[in-house]
């Protein structure tokens, strides 16, 4: 019943209360004093509960289509000084919908009626939810109006999900499958276009997906082109993208200070959106500009159009134009474990930075027979020795071994970012970025194996993994900070949050951070040795396992 | 004012020089570069003079660096020419930049550098973006622009 109270006591007390209302002169010890001496018996401990539902039954008689007259004439309401009871039976009234039916081990209401959700009627609801439909988009605050069982349904919805989770785990696909009917019928019930039933309704898909379709999730990916379109729309819809960019490019343009060749090694190009904002500040850096490489990792494109030496020709137009010397290498494949050191070409007097946004964690998924690809990758980056290893990760642990866990992780991840989305006011900039986020979500909850890409990990075990590949970290210091409140503050959305994280800057909605950017440089080698050789002194024992 | 006109009229044998501000667009400028945004645009509307004139870049850079803390260095001027030019700046950037920083009185504000580098990134990003939907290049079917979030209100 109640969203946060324990759902059991209430049924117990509506029958506690309905048995000691009969003849009893004293209120029992439990009975609020003050309501009992106006005639009404409430228990304490229903008390925030009560007054919750005399809330939303105001909202519900306000909001109300029709007239109320039949509250007078066909309701029959008994015993009003049970104020719990009569509360909870006038809002049953207003919707006149019996509760959904479940099998009885996962029935967490009232215990109340169970009927046959097929043959529920559907007008009523469509009168609410056309006056929740109606509540002004502008409101960021998102206190959208909501029915008592609107909000029941849309906890009940969070509650099916978890459950049809957890029996995809144990492998009862017959109960995951007529769990994902029951939560299809729930979803007529609430408002799909923002909140938990938006975000519930794309979880739905992707668990319907992976338990009648497994087949077809492979091909959910899209084409090269698509993905960069979808890419482009998320950059465009908030401000993730565009944190991760200028982030990474203020720690870029710091570890580039006093050097004349620099060489950016970029693991995922798509549209080259980050580097114009470099290329601009380094052609008005103190001193003037380096001479400027940069190196596009990016997919094949199909058709046979060169789209990563597009890209490199748009670069190198603009870079011509503000007068930096710039040039374009682009390295086409498909996976990121397929690119190897010789490719990039890196000169050993330059300067390299390596930009990842969003790629390490797709070298996480381990194939046994051979050596695991995140290992292989982050150790011929070191031996680069890059100046700085610019990381942006989803600050999520989706990774996990277990499936329920992996998805309930998900489920609050994305309700966070999808909250944070409804306050983008451009389409439909708003729609495709979300078509890029459910992209994301079928991955982390169909897929399994080489093809479960999306292996979010948390900052803190990205920095044990970095620290044991030999790397320390670099603090992105008070610029870096500055410029991504200055961006925040030109988005008009109120809840995003700019924090520092142990010299990491961390991105997220309100209390969740959702985006981590970290700067990482080469551990150097062991004291010892440099020092020896400084001053001169050739160890002739040298122990090369000595750390 | 009635003397004057009395004089003048008297005087209109006389051909007695008058000042219009059009004969000498030096002073015209040195007026239009004092002053802000909006009212450069009501000045632009004026007359063709007036609007060839404001559309002088100098004019727009005085006042997108007028309130700066210390003076841009002069590489700025090339770049920001390359990219579109101050009036550009100006519209695109600077003034949506501006009024979402601060809340008081945008023309009084000191500009920090930070926010004057930011703009200049953005602007970047802005030209880049056209130059993709000119071209045949791989982004010219994506019509939108990293800096339409700029043209949203504010969030009251």
């Amino acid at each position: 019943m109640g969203p946060y109270g324990s759902t059991t006591c209430s049924g117990v007390s509506r029958s506690a209360s309905s048995s000691s209302s009969s003849s009893v002169t004293k209120p029992p010890a439990d009975i609020d004093g003050c309501l009992a001496d106006a005639g009404y018996k409430v228990r304490s401990s229903d008390l925030r509960h009560v007054a919750q539902r005399l809330e939303r039954l105001e909202t519900v008689m306000v909001n109300s289509p029709g007239d109320l007259s039949h509250l007078a004439s066909d309701a029959v309401l008994y015993n009003p000084s049970d104020l719990a009871t009569w509360v909870d039976s006038l809002l049953t009234e207003f919707n006149h919908q019996p509760l959904i039916s479940l099998p009885s081990d996962l029935d967490f209401s009232d215990g109340a009626v169970i009927n046959n959700p097929a043959a529920l009627p559907r007008e009523t609801w469509t009168d609410n939810s056309s006056v929740i439909a109606a509540a002004p988009q502008q409101n960021h605050n998102q206190l959208t109006v909501v029915t008592a069982m609107e909000e029941d349904s849309g906890i009940r919805l969070v509650h099916l999900l978890v459950t049809c989770a957890e029996s995809v785990q144990r492998g009862d696909l017959a109960l995951a499958g007529s769990l994902i009917e029951n939560m299809q019928a729930l979803l007529t019930r609430v408002n799909t276009s923002c909140g938990i039933g938006k975000v519930a309704g794309y979880f739905i898909d992707a668990l319907s997906r992976r338990i009648f379709s497994p087949q077809t999730v492979g091909s959910a990916s899209g084409s090269v082109h698509e993905n960069e379109l979808l890419y482009h729309y998320f950059y465009e819809a908030c401000p993730y993208l565009k944190f991760a960019h200028f982030t990474a490019n203020q720690a870029i343009l710091e570890a580039f200070d006093g050097h004349d060749c620099v060489h950016v090694i970029d693991f995922n190009l798509m549209h080259g959106l980050q580097w114009p904002a470099l290329i601009q500040a380094l052609a008005l850096r103190p001193g003037g500009p380096p001479l400027l490489r940069l190196t596009g990792i990016g997919p094949p494109s199909p058709d046979g159009r060169d789209s990563l030496r597009e890209i490199g020709l748009r670069l190198a137009e603009l870079a011509r134009s503000v007068n930096v010397g710039f040039a374009f290498r682009g390295v086409a494949a498909s996976r990121l474990e397929d690119v190897k050191p010789w490719m990039l070409q890196v000169n050993p007097k330059e300067a390299v930075a390596v930009n990842s946004i969003m790629q390490l964690h797709r070298l996480l998924g381990s194939d046994t027979n051979r050596n695991s690809p995140i290992e292989m990758v982050l150790s011929w980056i070191r031996n680069l020795n890059p100046k700085i290893v610019a990381v942006v990760e989803q600050e999520a642990d989706h990774n996990k071994p277990g499936f329920l866990d992996r998805f309930t992780e998900a489920l609050y991840y994305y309700s966070n970012m999808f909250d944070s989305l409804e306050a983008c006011a451009m389409q439909p900039e708003k729609a495709l970025a979300e078509i890029y986020i459910q992209r994301e979500i079928c991955n982390v909850v169909c897929c399994e194996g080489a093809a479960r890409v999306e292996r979010h990990e948390p900052l803190d075990k990205w920095r044990t993994r970095l620290e044991q590949a030999g790397f320390r970290p670099l603090h992105l210091g008070s610029n870096a900070y500055k410029q991504a409140s200055m961006l925040l503050t030109l988005f008009s959305a109120e809840g995003y949050r700019v924090e520092e994280n142990q010299g990491c800057l961390t991105l997220g909605w309100h209390n969740r951070p959702l985006i981590a950017a970290s700067g990482w440089q080469v551990m150097s080698m062991p004291e010892a040795t440099t020092n020896q050789e400084a001053v001169g002194i050739i160890n002739q024992n040298n122990n090369p396992n000595h750390i | 004012m009635h003397q004057n006109q009395n004089t003048s009229s008297q005087d209109s044998k006389e051909k007695r020089p008058k000042f219009f501000i059009n004969d000498h667009i030096d002073i015209l400028v040195e007026i239009l570069k004092r002053l802000d945004g909006p009212s450069l645009g009501v000045a632009a509307c004026v007359c063709h003079l007036w609007s060839t004139v404001a559309r002088n870049d100098t004019i727009w850079e005085h006042l997108c660096f007028r309130h700066v803390s210390s003076p841009p260095p002069c590489s700025v001027r090339h770049v920001v020419v390359a990219l579109g030019g101050y009036k550009r700046l100006y519209r695109v950037c600077m003034r949506p930049v501006l009024s979402r920083l601060s809340d008081s009185d945008m023309v009084k504000r000191v500009w920090t550098r930070d926010e004057i580098q930011l703009s200049l990134s953005l602007f970047c990003v802005d030209y880049y973006e056209r130059s993709g939907r000119l071209g045949a290049g791989g982004g010219g079917d994506a019509s939108a622009s990293s800096l339409m979030f700029l043209c949203n209100t504010v969030n009251v």
